[in-house]
């Protein structure tokens, strides 16, 4: 084998510092603001640490109603789109991971092409179908339309886990009397509760980034956190503090599952293209 | 006969039958929500179709809003921005996301906890990963003109308002968030690798940089599909990144064809053409993914 020199290593290290830097230097920055007074967020030279550390931002948007108001709706079109996709998407998974029929099969290549569909492509006809049935503005615009393609995902990542799972526990149980359905949900269901999960946790972060939807059929009453953030920023003074604040709120659920649940997030990103 | 007609039909019904009862709700769902609006979407993009008309009006027009399409020279503009955003992000993605993968593909403690940390670009929503780029790039406070600045290098009226600088600018944005997606595909495609060539190169005495260049990059051929066709695809939909940085300026510089739809769409309300525009993008997408789809297919076989 070769054996890499020192100033070898040198580089490497180097090269992979730079990196480092480079990707988290924004993220850092983000964090960083929300703790800063005005003073400080717009200081030239830029002021990394070396700050009066306030909670004066956090303080503000918790008392400010608003920002409630807009976590709430996050909260519950992300829950509302998360639930409804296991609901349609965890049984039809299933569905077509056991079945030997070949027409049911395909159709896990339709939903893999339907969670490829531009957004804009659904968005302007749905945007017009939800005016003239009078739920634009409603929670129900934005989570019947993330489920369209949050679903789309959960049968897709339901099915290649569903075909790892043994069927012979399941086999077992029709012996004893168990229909099919009975024993998807007695037996294979409980089993596969790992692959619930991730798809769960996908689902929600992508309903929870989701701007462009939101932008379009949500009303005042239903703004999620990237429209809150978005206000403050277009504000007249920039608010740096409280767009920062705000932003801290909306990356939560993106940092913990990048560090922790990594493997699943990245199975759904690339589509199939790598398995954990 | 009819005796084995009956036992066919019960073996379907608790079978194929109860199959198709678990996927039916989920089959009836995207009919309703997203095929539906697909046939609607081709329906509409028929008609001339303003929202801001007082009457409403529905003028049929057959596939003049797809001619419209062709000659208009602002559709023609911004199909040259789609291109050139998708070519550059693509390829830098490609050449900086294959390097990264190289640098940390050791299975240490360290590369693992730097790996997951770079999986946090992705997982933002895009919108905060544009408003942040837009602060950082701002020309009096942002702190990408200040130390460019410093080094001597003046950004003049700023990253996103030059126009030799707007779309280098956006394209960085998507490399930050993008590349790390192409570093785990790549990582993935390394893993996979055969020990045995570089056994017997090492043993023919091969260097390093040969073997990566006569067998690393050859044998990766199947990743570096999978990459193009993924990420062009993602790269054509991009529009929160775009949203929040430059607007799809300075000008139109940086209006790229989805930003565009959307901005016939749901700012100018021209339904008709923007429901035809959007079903070009549709066409686009849809030919790279079913070739993506086929790919992946033929590499699990």
């Amino acid at each position: 084998m070769h054996k890499k020199s020192a100033a070898e290593k040198v580089i490497l290290t180097l090269l992979t510092v730079l990196v480092i830097i480079f990707f988290m230097f924004p993220i850092v920055w983000l964090v960083t603001t929300a703790f800063k007074y005005g003073r400080d967020a717009f200081a030239i030279p830029p002021k990394w640490f070396l700050f009066d550390w306030t909670f004066k931002n956090f303080q503000e948007a918790l008392d400010n109603a608003a920002t409630g108001k807009f976590i709430l709706n996050s909260l519950i079109i992300s829950t509302g789109a998360t639930t409804l996709s296991l609901a349609l998407g965890v049984p039809a998974g299933y569905a077509i991971a056991r079945t030997k029929s070949r027409l049911i099969n395909l159709s896990s290549y339709f939903f893999l092409l339907l969670l490829m569909v531009p957004p804009i492509a659904m968005l302007i006809p749905f945007y017009l179908i939800m005016r003239d049935v009078h739920l634009l503005g409603s929670y129900w615009a934005v989570i019947l339309i993330d489920t369209a393609f949050d679903a789309s995902f959960v049968v897709w990542m339901m099915r290649s886990y569903f075909a790892d799972v043994p069927r012979e526990m399941e086999e077992a149980a029709w012996v004893d009397g168990a229909s099919r359905i009975g024993a998807f949900f007695k037996v294979a269901l409980p089993l596969s509760i790992p692959g619930v999960a991730a798809s769960a946790l996908y689902t929600f972060i992508y309903s929870w980034n989701d701007f462009l939807f939101a932008l379009m059929l949500t009303s005042p009453k239903t703004k999620t956190i990237p429209l809150g953030i978005l206000a403050s920023f277009s504000a007249v003074e920039i608010g740096w503090g409280r767009m920062a604040t705000l932003s801290v709120f909306a990356i939560i659920p993106a940092v913990i599952i990048s560090l922790f649940l990594n493997r699943y997030f990245v199975q759904g990103l690339t589509m199939g293209a790598t398995k954990g | 006969m009819t005796q084995s007609f009956t036992k066919t039909m019960r073996r379907f019904i608790t079978n194929d039958g109860s199959y198709l009862l678990l996927a039916l709700p989920l089959l009836i769902f995207v009919v309703v929500i997203a095929i539906y609006p697909l046939f609607f979407s081709f329906r509409i993009s028929l008609f001339d179709y303003r929202l801001t008309d007082p009457n409403q009006t529905q003028t049929f027009v057959g596939f003049g809003n797809y001619l419209r399409a062709f000659t208009d020279e602002v559709i023609t503009n911004s199909v040259k921005a789609t291109l050139v955003y998708v070519a550059g992000t693509v390829v830098v993605e490609i050449l900086l996301g294959l390097g990264m993968a190289l640098l940390l593909s050791a299975e240490t403690r360290i590369a693992q906890i730097i790996r997951s940390f770079l999986l946090i670009p992705m997982a933002l929503p895009p919108l905060v990963v544009g408003l942040v780029w837009k602060s950082l790039y701002n020309v009096d406070f942002g702190i990408i003109p200040y130390y460019l600045a410093q080094l001597g290098i003046d950004l003049g009226r700023g990253p996103l308002s030059e126009l030799h600088l707007a779309m280098p600018s956006i394209i960085l944005v998507d490399v930050w968030e993008w590349t790390p997606l192409v570093m785990i595909l790549f990582l993935a495609g390394i893993k996979s690798l055969p020990t045995e060539p570089y056994e017997a190169a090492t043993v023919d005495g091969a260097s390093r940089l040969q073997s990566f260049w006569y067998l690393t990059l050859p044998l990766l051929k199947p990743t570096f599909l999978v990459v193009l066709l993924l990420r062009t695809m993602q790269s054509f939909k991009v529009f929160d990144t775009i949203y929040a940085t430059t607007a799809g300026g300075p000008g139109t510089l940086t209006t790229v064809l989805n930003y565009q739809i959307y901005k016939v769409g749901l700012t100018f309300f021209d339904m008709g053409y923007a429901a035809a525009l959007a079903n070009i993008l549709l066409v686009i997408v849809a030919i790279l993914s079913i070739l993506y789809i086929m790919v992946l297919e033929r590499q699990q076989l």
